[in-house]
């Protein structure tokens, strides 16, 4: 999705929210992630006025008032959090590991592909179709990608091919480049 | 690690946020520095800003010194070989000139502050406020502030940002519009 993602070319607006929206997007965010609850306040003070960043393809990012960059999605979608976000509070999305052998694909961009998700250096944790997942790596402990899963981890395991977990933001890419918004 | 609690919810005993260590040279935390291209750089950075994490890589890395793991891969350049972004060195150099507006007024263009990754908007208000006079951003990199305040910036940018060296401030004298 930020694959060729440009700060200076992909940004078209920035806007402030009006405070009734503002309300719908927390809440809609506590109701993707129930265990953000109890730390929402930290991530989206209410007396914060966070802005939208609007970008190319329909994407919008949430941003705060200091500038960072907290969670982003494409149209409809469902908010994903950042990668900077998902570090300082990585337990409010379902984790799911790849193995050693795939982390420079998905550091390169690629789509988390269904045996690098089954075989031995791997885990998953049980999810959905088309959920929010944290992409981990075997033997390191922080976040390389935030995606969505394309089939149910039931289905991963069943399958094993093709892709399994959509990759929407990962290291480097250009939404991690992007430094705050002003 | 093998064992990794995947289940969700905050843990107990962390408090939250965590602070995550990035490196410097390639933003990635640094457990993820060895699959950047420039992997070498990055250990420079860690060893020059943080000793001890960059102690702890290297006690790993004489552990997996030799290991199979290396070997097996192909070095073959192609897919999942992360390209290195090439960076454009511009020599870092302010360049500050003075261009005549109307018969005996003039204004003073400063351009290059962005090499030293200045924000060039913060910038025009501060010498917009230092000088009391008008003060915008005119283009990609470049300043133009109302009035003749060269002789001023001389002193002044080193003062507010101690990174430029008043030597790499360069005067162009003055110019057309």
């Amino acid at each position: 999705m930020f694959k060729k993602f440009d700060e200076k070319e992909s940004i078209s607006g920035v806007q402030q929210l009006k405070s009734s929206v503002q309300k719908g997007i927390r809440a809609r965010l506590l109701e993707l992630y129930p265990h953000l609850e109890n730390y929402i306040d930290q991530v989206l003070p209410k007396k914060d006025t966070f802005r939208i960043v609007k970008c190319h393809d329909h994407i919008e990012i949430v941003v705060n008032s200091a500038g960072e960059l907290l969670f982003f999605r494409q149209r409809e979608g469902p908010w994903m959090p950042t990668l900077r976000l998902l570090h300082k509070y990585p337990f409010f999305l379902p984790m799911q590991q790849v193995d050693k052998g795939a982390i420079r694909f998905v550091l390169s961009g690629a789509n988390i592909m269904c045996p690098g998700l089954t075989s031995a250096g791997a885990r998953m944790s049980d999810a959905p179709r088309a959920q929010v997942v944290a992409v981990m790596a075997e033997g390191k402990q922080h976040a390389l990608a935030v995606g969505l899963t394309a089939l149910s981890t039931e289905d991963i395991a069943k399958v094993n091919k093709g892709v399994g977990i959509e990759n929407c933001h990962y290291l480097n890419d250009g939404l991690w480049q992007m430094k705050p918004v002003k | 690690m093998a064992d990794r609690d995947l289940t969700m919810g905050p843990r107990e005993g962390i408090t939250y946020p965590i602070k995550v260590q990035y490196c410097g040279n390639c933003s990635m935390p640094i457990e993820y520095c060895e699959y950047y291209p420039e992997y070498d750089k990055c250990k420079q950075w860690l060893e020059k800003n943080l000793p001890t994490e960059f102690e702890k890589v290297k006690i790993d890395e004489e552990e997996n010194a030799g290991g199979e793991e290396e070997k097996k891969r192909q070095k073959r350049g192609g897919k999942g070989m992360l390209k290195s972004k090439k960076k454009e060195d511009v020599p870092k150099l302010v360049q500050v000139s003075r261009a005549p507006r109307g018969k005996k007024k003039s204004v003073t263009v400063v351009s290059g502050l962005s090499t030293f990754d200045i924000d060039l908007k913060v910038a025009a208000k501060f010498f917009g406020t230092k000088f009391a006079c008008g003060s915008s951003v005119t283009g990609d990199d470049e300043i133009v502030i109302q009035g003749d305040v060269k002789d001023d910036l001389f002193d002044i940018i080193p003062e507010k940002w101690p990174e430029i060296d008043e030597d790499s401030i360069e005067d162009l004298g003055d110019q057309k519009r």
